[in-house]
């Protein structure tokens, strides 16, 4: 499963105004996060050595006295001195509009004040916090397929299915792709070639620009949906943010290539059933 | 059930309050409305029973649940005192003397944080906090600055101050010294409630049991020597503002009341002794009659605890005098101004329901201190309902009314159930020490944050009725350099003060802390010496060690 966020809520200085921090402590429990709260009286040094200490991926600080210009820099900074810049850090509290862009400047990633509804500050958190330390911890069941572009399907099937001896599990044509695709087994994985029905087809374009060849290699996953999620969460591109509904029943979504050096990787999860099926009939 | 005529009893509170404006008149020869009705002072049912006696009452009496004085602001209006102090001690003088030229009636001194918990400026904990929410006061000099041509035998002064509440105390009586003013002429509040401090707002240094040793000390003091000060402000207030309902406010007030009453009578002090001196703060919140009842309720309950528990003689004993702040957090960072019509209706509620004193909040709170004129609209706002509105004209106006009358015996009920829970826990310094009142408000502050979010609690400007591309307000800006410049002023107070007389005065300090004796005299000689606050918390701190939060 993915690692829960974790997050570091403290009071920097002298203030004794809890309400906020604690109210955002729990909201943020709510939104499935791991919160530690520091206890009122902090200094940024203290905050920074238990933020480290606790593994922590955000800290938000809370600052009603007016000290905020004074604090929240200092722990950006000793943060970073201990090699810690990959945790987020944000600020909330009495603070003026004006002092948003020193706090920015300064390595505060965002300033949530008076009236902002905790879900925003989640929501924020979910999206900033860095890769490192959500490590998606379940591989791929399998590679589901493998993409190749071909210009003419009829002309490039004879090679796989009477040289290479693979068997013809059948032929698609995919409207919302403008792709005609054919099915070809290979053990628990499949070779999918992909032939461009029109000129606006993506593969029509793949092969423009890049001629014949290997297009994408696609996994078996177990949740799209939850990946795509953790992708996002970590500022991963995609091509597509939301499943789509692909062959077999399948519920798939693309991660844009430029993530992996050029290669362009599909996530596809299928009804357990229709996959069972489906594998006995590559036997 | 028979119900006895107490008409009788009516006679006989006129009568008395007649011999009373015979002495010292009312603010007008005679209150009438625009249409020439005349206004009575007081109004009450046809039928005066020992049932309304027991419950209500007239004012100036038990159970003063029509207020703490016979004929209220007709007599007097309540003392208008806005809280403030920002920067130096120089700064938080110039705000002062506009105030009381403004027609303030009484100061009320915000000091900083690092004041608050007993740091000098240039302590490392003091970083970035001096001067930023109240004025930094590092020894006596400073406070000879603050209050600087200002006659302390004719201004009551009220101190936020709480756990070094009797350093500031101490430099207080030497600057009136100074004055040429004696001790027993000083009026005024320091705050000094250090449960709510544990509780709710965080400005403890010491453990609660030396804390309340300090507390009795100064009550133990002030009974003797400062016969006009109130030693205690028992605050609900800050309850409030950490997220409490308005039954929480006066159950957990009221509850640290009797563990300040009980300390002092473990102490040895008698109840009438130092009960008249002690006061309270509520907080003036949104709901228009609860608010009101709250009030009624608070002075009914603390009037029948000292009566009946406790059983003090003097009904000064059981007379709950309260000031009031308006509700901090109600403010809006949106629309700010819309904080001026906020502010009004709580302002309102805390007069109707017989306050004894009052800070109205400034629009632009909820994004920096106010600036001077937010300050003063936050003045005019009081100023406009004492001399504009007419509800200082006649006495508790809202009593009789079934809705007011039920809200009040609702509160009391309601919060009676919470004082038997903290009772059941061995009261409310074990309730505080087992986190108890803090998860109840937290409880309490959660949902109310649940409910704004979904829209179900209605906050005008913030969650409905927004407005895109707010202009931004002029805010102020307290001097950055501040924190070098009193560390400055510290450096050069250090240099000319002599070192041998400030040690000496700590040592004795120490030593008397370590016993039992009163700390109160100690503690005058240090700071007349100039010690600073950070050297007496400092010896204090050696002696008592720190509270660290559960």
């Amino acid at each position: 499963m993915e690692q829960r966020i974790r997050v570091l809520v403290a009071k920097p200085g002298l203030d004794g105004h809890d309400r906020g921090a604690l109210v955002v402590a729990q909201a943020l429990r709510d939104e499935g996060m791991e919160v530690v709260y520091t206890g009122l009286r902090q200094t940024p040094a203290q905050i920074a050595a238990a933020a480290i200490q606790e593994d922590v991926d955000c800290v938000g600080l809370s600052c009603l006295s007016g000290a905020h210009n004074e604090l929240f820099p200092e722990v950006v900074r000793l943060l970073r001195e201990q090699g810690a810049d990959d945790i987020l850090v944000v600020g909330g509290g009495v603070i003026p509009q004006e002092d948003i862009p020193y706090l920015k400047e300064h390595g505060v990633a965002e300033v949530f004040t008076p009236g902002t509804p905790t879900s925003v500050t989640a929501d924020f958190i979910r999206a900033h916090v860095k890769r490192k330390q959500l490590t998606f911890q379940k591989a791929p069941k399998k590679i589901a397929h493998i993409g190749i572009a071909v210009k003419n399907l009829d002309k490039a099937l004879p090679f796989y299915t009477e040289q290479l001896g693979l068997n013809l599990l059948g032929t698609e044509a995919v409207e919302s792709e403008q792709v005609r695709v054919a099915f070809l087994g290979v053990g628990e994985s499949r070779i999918e070639l992909l032939e461009p029905m029109s000129a606006d087809s993506p593969i029509a374009k793949f092969i423009d620009k890049r001629g014949e060849g290997i297009h994408h290699i696609a996994f078996d996953v177990e949740n799209v949906a939850e990946r795509l999620h953790h992708l996002q969460a970590n500022g991963i591109p995609l091509i597509n943010e939301v499943p789509k509904p692909g062959a077999h029943g399948a519920q798939i979504a693309f991660i844009h290539p430029k993530a992996a050096g050029g290669v362009l990787f599909e996530l596809c999860e299928y009804p357990d059933t229709s996959a069972g099926k489906e594998e006995g009939n590559d036997e | 059930m028979t119900t006895k005529d107490c008409t009788e009893l009516y006679r006989k509170w006129q009568q008395e309050l007649n011999e009373r404006l015979a002495k010292s008149p009312e603010r007008k020869q005679q209150f009438a409305t625009s249409s020439a009705i005349e206004i009575d002072p007081l109004y009450v049912p046809d039928q005066i029973d020992d049932a309304y006696m027991e419950n209500v009452g007239f004012p100036g009496e038990y159970p003063y649940t029509r207020g703490v004085q016979p004929n209220m602001y007709r007599g007097r209006l309540w003392t208008m005192r806005q809280y403030a102090g920002f920067g130096s001690a120089e700064e938080t003088n110039k705000r002062f003397r506009y105030l009381l030229e403004q027609g303030q009636t009484g100061l009320s001194v915000a000091f900083d944080l690092p004041t608050q918990i007993g740091y000098d400026s240039d302590d490392p904990m003091a970083t970035g906090e001096v001067g930023k929410v109240g004025v930094a006061i590092d020894s006596l000099e400073d406070m000879e600055v603050l209050l600087n041509g200002i006659p302390l035998d004719k201004v009551s002064t009220s101190m936020t101050i709480n756990a070094p509440a009797s350093v500031l105390l101490a430099m207080y009586i030497v600057v009136g010294e100074k004055q040429g003013v004696p001790a027993e002429k000083l009026s005024g509040t320091i705050q000094n409630d250090i449960l709510k401090e544990y509780i709710a707002r965080g400005t403890y240094i010491f453990p609660p049991q030396p804390s309340m040793r300090l507390i009795t000390d100064i009550f133990a003091y002030c009974a003797e020597n400062v016969p006009k000060w109130n030693t205690i402000s028992i605050s609900g207030y800050h309850i409030r503002e950490a997220g409490s309902t308005a039954v929480q406010e006066v159950a957990f007030t009221i509850a640290d009341g009797i563990a300040y009453v009980e300390a002092a009578l473990q102490a040895g002090l008698d109840i009438d002794r130092f009960a008249p001196q002690l006061s309270f703060f509520f907080n003036g919140h949104n709901h228009f009659f609860e608010e009101i009842a709250k009030f009624r309720a608070a002075r009914r309950m603390w009037a029948r605890l000292m009566k009946e528990r406790y059983g003090a003689k003097n009904p000064k004993s059981w007379q709950f005098r309260v000031h009031t702040q308006t509700g901090g957090s109600t403010l809006t960072a949106q629309q700010p101004d819309n904080n001026i019509v906020r502010v009004t209706l709580q302002a309102l509620a805390a007069v109707l329901g017989g306050t004894q004193s009052l800070h109205t909040n400034s629009r632009d709170e909820a994004l920096a201190l106010p600036t001077e004129e937010s300050a003063r609209i936050a003045l005019r706002t009081q100023q406009i309902i004492a001399f504009e509105s007419g509800v200082t004209d006649t006495v508790d106006p809202l009593a009789g009314s079934y809705f007011v009358e039920y809200l009040t015996d609702q509160i009391e009920a309601k919060a009676l159930s919470y004082l038997e829970k903290i009772e059941q826990m061995g009261g409310a310094v074990a309730a505080v020490e087992a986190g108890y009142m803090q998860r109840e408000i937290h409880k309490q502050a959660y949902e109310t944050q649940r409910k704004i979010e979904s829209g179900e609690e209605k906050v005008v400007g913030m969650n409905c009725f927004q407005l895109e591309n707010e202009p931004q307000p002029e805010l102020l800006r307290v001097d950055p350099e501040l924190g070098r410049k009193q560390k400055e002023r510290l450096d050069a107070l250090r240099a000319k003060r002599n070192q041998q007389s400030v040690e000496q005065t700590l040592n004795q300090l120490r030593e008397a802390a370590q016993g039992k004796d009163n700390l109160m005299p100690y503690i005058i000689e240090c700071v007349r010496h100039y010690a600073t606050i950070g050297e007496v918390c400092g010896v204090l701190r050696s002696v008592f060690g720190e509270y660290r939060a559960v």
